[in-house]
């Protein structure tokens, strides 16, 4: 086995253990351990964990389900595989995040990863709708934008070391994180999210925004919209620095690029500051309600 | 093909003196052929224990007993008779059993078998003597040889759950239990606060979809056995979500989905002799003209199609 396999399959052995995120396995235990959890609540504490709302469409995209379709929205998957379904598997997804959460994010703060992940699929949704996109395919914007950068999780427990390498070069040399992973961990979190995606047979459309939302103009023509517009809102949330995945320095000429696909000017997105920090609010108050209640 | 109601009752065997009549056992239903040596038989609720004295009787005289056990799905009550099943214990026995396994991942024969551990069991699944052989089942259309075709179809119960379509000779047997209509679980009330018009819309349209391909499954079925546990005064007020189907639903599928017959089958086991007769009064007119003929499923009570 050459060093790329033996990454890959590093990568791919933890991808089926790979844990809820702390900062939401409060409110998903509570959310899943009451008898009366609505599902508003259920699809709401679920698409607020990057995770669990993988874990959820992997199970309804797996082989047991052997759909024609692949689904890529949690509605759909809450009505067809029932809230008992969806709240037992939360609930063991939210366990091993408990269990394991000392041991992972180790180089990326887990809340500021959280924070950022939130706020591009709140951004890419509302680019959606800015856009007119039509309301049914929004909640694809969205699961593409909280998933995107679910290639970090791994590379930044697997190779903990080599991880947090990679961040300090990439904040020295005020340049990409993509290609800082390429040099010190032999795998960017584009592949490692393609490896996720492709593991947990999420839809292509979603798994090209794990994999090619630094080079949208990849991304064959039916997803290329999707996949851009969840690379700006990427840029955007790290431009306003809302939260962190250790990319800090997005470059212009990139932006300018995405801006170019999606026939847009950078003033367009100004009227999203609003709705994206009401989104945002409104996710820490749902989650922190919860850690008032526990404490 | 001849099929056989060995098991009607849903949850838990309710034997007694009010029960007798419609059967305490629960689900198992047999397929015989009339030109074809195969036996088939459609879970192994406690139903599966008289069958299996039935073919101690019949069959294994005439030589080893080879057959299919098909799981509508792993809950208690469907697999309760697997244990007292005695053709496990002939050697010469052949066993297929085939089921739906949802995400846990335990293994179909871990999940029947594991009731043949020393604690829930004197005997464990290791020590039978027959050869059983257990396969994950999914939704798909199937060849089983013979002519026999299979299609199966995720059904809306709590646990992974499947529907059987069986269609031999141009005959068809569908069956549907466990399972409930789908429904819009998200808040349709714009004045809750928890209101989301995206998830609304999207729940209301899953849901449709949903229940038009279960429609579709059943569709032209010359004998339907369906789900029909309450009815639907006792279904709406705290039965909703629990995975099963009000008989008025069930009457109207059949009459849409020109079904011939429909046998209600899962029955509450609450629901005594005299209550069934009392209700058979009623929702056995339900057809309507050229409509199903409908009954509820009685134990022993065989079916020629």
């Amino acid at each position: 086995m050459d060093i790329a396999e033996q990454l890959h399959k590093t990568i791919q052995d933890y991808i089926d253990r790979m844990p809820s995120l702390s900062t939401t396995v409060t409110k998903v235990l509570e959310v899943c351990n009451s008898p009366k959890t609505s599902a508003n609540d259920l699809n709401r504490v679920i698409s607020l964990d990057p995770v669990l709302t993988g874990h959820v469409l992997k199970l309804i995209n797996s082989a047991y389900y052997s759909l024609p379709n692949q689904v890529s929205s949690l509605a759909r998957a809450i009505i067809m595989l029932g809230l008992n379904t969806v709240k037992n598997l939360a609930l063991s997804t939210a366990v091993v995040g408990a269990l394991g959460k000392k041991s992972c994010f180790t180089a990326l703060p887990m809340d500021a990863f959280w924070a950022h992940s939130i706020c591009v699929g709140v951004t890419a949704k509302a680019l959606a709708a800015a856009r007119s996109v039509p309301s049914a395919q929004r909640e694809e914007y969205f699961v593409g934008g909280m998933l995107h950068d679910l290639g970090k999780i791994p590379l930044n427990t697997c190779f903990a070391e080599e991880y947090a390498q990679a961040l300090q070069l990439a904040a020295l040399e005020q340049g990409s994180l993509l290609r800082a992973e390429q040099l010190l961990v032999g795998v960017d979190h584009g592949l490692a999210g393609r490896l996720i995606g492709e593991k947990w047979r999420l839809a292509p459309s979603i798994i090209d925004s794990l994999a090619l939302h630094h080079a949208p103009e990849q991304a064959p023509d039916e997803y290329r919209d999707l996949v851009a517009t969840v690379a700006l809102a990427n840029l955007y949330t790290n431009i306003y620095e809302i939260g962190s995945a250790g990319d800090m320095f997005p470059e212009t000429p990139f932006l300018m690029s995405i801006l170019d696909i999606m026939g847009l000017r950078w003033a367009d997105l100004m009227p999203l500051h609003e709705i994206v920090q009401v989104e945002l609010d409104k996710a820490q108050v749902f989650l922190k309600l919860t850690e008032r209640e526990n404490s | 093909m001849r099929v056989k109601f060995w098991g009607v009752r849903g949850s838990i065997p309710c034997p007694g003196p009010h029960t007798c009549k419609y059967g305490g056992n629960t689900a198992c239903i047999e397929i015989r052929f009339d030109d074809l040596p195969r036996q088939i038989i459609i879970d192994a609720g406690s139903g599966l224990r008289e069958l299996g004295n039935f073919m101690m009787g019949h069959d294994l005289p005439k030589g080893p007993i080879t057959t299919s056990i098909y799981l509508s799905h792993t809950h208690w009550d469907h697999i309760m008779g697997f244990p007292f099943f005695t053709p496990i214990y002939i050697p010469s026995t052949r066993i297929e059993v085939f089921g739906p396994v949802s995400h846990e991942r335990d293994t179909l024969e871990t999940i029947v078998g594991g009731q043949m551990t020393y604690r829930y069991f004197p005997v464990r699944q290791a020590e039978l003597a027959a050869s059983i052989s257990y396969a994950n089942l999914k939704e798909g259309r199937f060849d089983l040889g013979d002519g026999i075709v299979l299609t199966t179809k995720y059904l809306n119960h709590p646990i992974l759950c499947l529907g059987y379509r069986f269609e031999y000779q141009g005959k068809v047997l569908c069956t549907a239990y466990d399972t409930e209509p789908y429904q819009n679980l998200f808040c349709t009330d714009p004045n809750e606060p928890e209101y989301d018009e995206l998830m609304a819309i999207e729940g209301e349209t899953v849901a449709r979809e949903q229940n038009e391909a279960l429609e579709h499954f059943v569709t032209g079925a010359d004998l339907l056995v369906h789900d029909a546990q309450y009815t639907a005064g006792e279904y709406a007020p705290s039965k909703v979500g629990w995975g099963h189907t009000p008989m008025e639903t069930a009457i109207a599928v059949a009459r849409r989905r020109q079904v011939k017959r429909l046998a209600l089958f899962h029955h509450e086991p609450m629901r005594t002799d005299g209550q069934f007769d009392l209700l058979c009064q009623d929702y056995a007119q339900r057809g309507g003209e050229g409509g199903p003929e409908i009954f509820f499923a009685r134990e022993g009570e065989e079916i020629i199609l």
